[in-house]
């Protein structure tokens, strides 16, 4: 029986709550989380079945001053595992609180500010590509009439899709805590 | 002002790092409040920027802070609110 496996998982940019608990279930099946690398390879090693929290934190400024941003969570029981493609991963047993299930935000407002880090970082490269490239490559390659302009057009229109259900996918649940945070304001 | 914004001036009316913030909320609540790592990182950053609280030094990875005066006049405002808000409750029963 072997003691490592290896999967290949991709997780879509805000769908960092999925990947937090797909890397929470492998723990409690008895696998623990190694590492992340090159294209969505995530290496783990089996291990007593345990429940253990897994939580993401995107915050590039935090990297420059790292040895305190990690500090405070390690203070607080955290494990800092590593950092992939600005995200800090982190975790901490369930058998380690007390009582209540802990996560890395404690308010919403401060759940808001990772969404609102989140879209800085890295949803306006895409939608800069999505209306500086995608959509006038489309208006351009349908005006001409050969194969080669034709089978781009079918991939510029399938990359508009693609974009599409992402800016949606990351719309919905901004949205949904932008309202809830708004609604409990005074 | 959220409820960590407010326990963070509350405690750094003296000098005292980010874990220090937090046990002492947790003594202050009776262990309600126990402020994130997440939250508590990126409260700090923000209240710095803002002129609220000011960085003194660093002892082993740690920031130290302070409040300002700036700091301090937010609190007290706050205060003065929270006590209203109390008489009010307490006028209304």
């Amino acid at each position: 029986m072997k003691d490592t496996k290896t999967e290949i998982r991709f997780f879509s940019i805000p769908e960092w709550k999925k990947e937090e608990s797909y890397l929470r279930e492998q723990h409690k099946n008895g696998w623990e989380f190694i590492s992340l690398s090159g294209l969505c390879v995530y290496r783990f090693k089996r291990c007593e079945p345990k429940d253990v929290v897994y939580q993401l934190d995107y915050n590039p400024d935090s990297l420059a001053k790292k040895n305190e941003y990690v500090q405070m969570f390690r203070d607080c029981g955290w494990e800092y595992l590593q950092n992939y493609a600005g995200y800090s991963y982190f975790r901490k047993a369930v058998s380690e609180m007390d009582g209540s299930e802990e996560e890395i935000f404690c308010e919403d407002a401060s759940r808001l500010d990772m969404m609102k880090r989140v879209f800085s970082g890295r949803m306006i490269p895409l939608l800069v590509t999505f209306f500086l490239v995608i959509i006038p490559q489309i208006i351009m390659q349908g005006r001409i009439d050969d194969p080669a302009s034709q089978s781009l057009m079918v991939f510029f229109c399938i990359m508009f899709v693609i974009y599409l259900g992402l800016f949606i996918a990351f719309a919905v649940p901004f949205w949904k805590y932008y309202r809830s945070v708004h609604n409990n304001r005074r | 002002m959220t409820e960590t914004g407010f326990y963070i001036l509350l405690c750094l009316r003296e000098e005292a790092h980010g874990y220090s913030i937090v046990k002492k909320t947790e003594q202050l609540t009776q262990g309600e409040i126990k402020i994130s790592p997440g939250t508590l990182y990126g409260s700090l950053s923000k209240m710095e920027k803002d002129g609220l609280i000011q960085f003194i030094r660093e002892e082993e990875n740690r920031k130290i802070y302070c409040i300002t005066k700036l700091g301090t006049q937010v609190l007290d405002l706050e205060m003065k609110r929270i006590e209203r808000l109390y008489r009010s409750m307490q006028e209304a029963k």
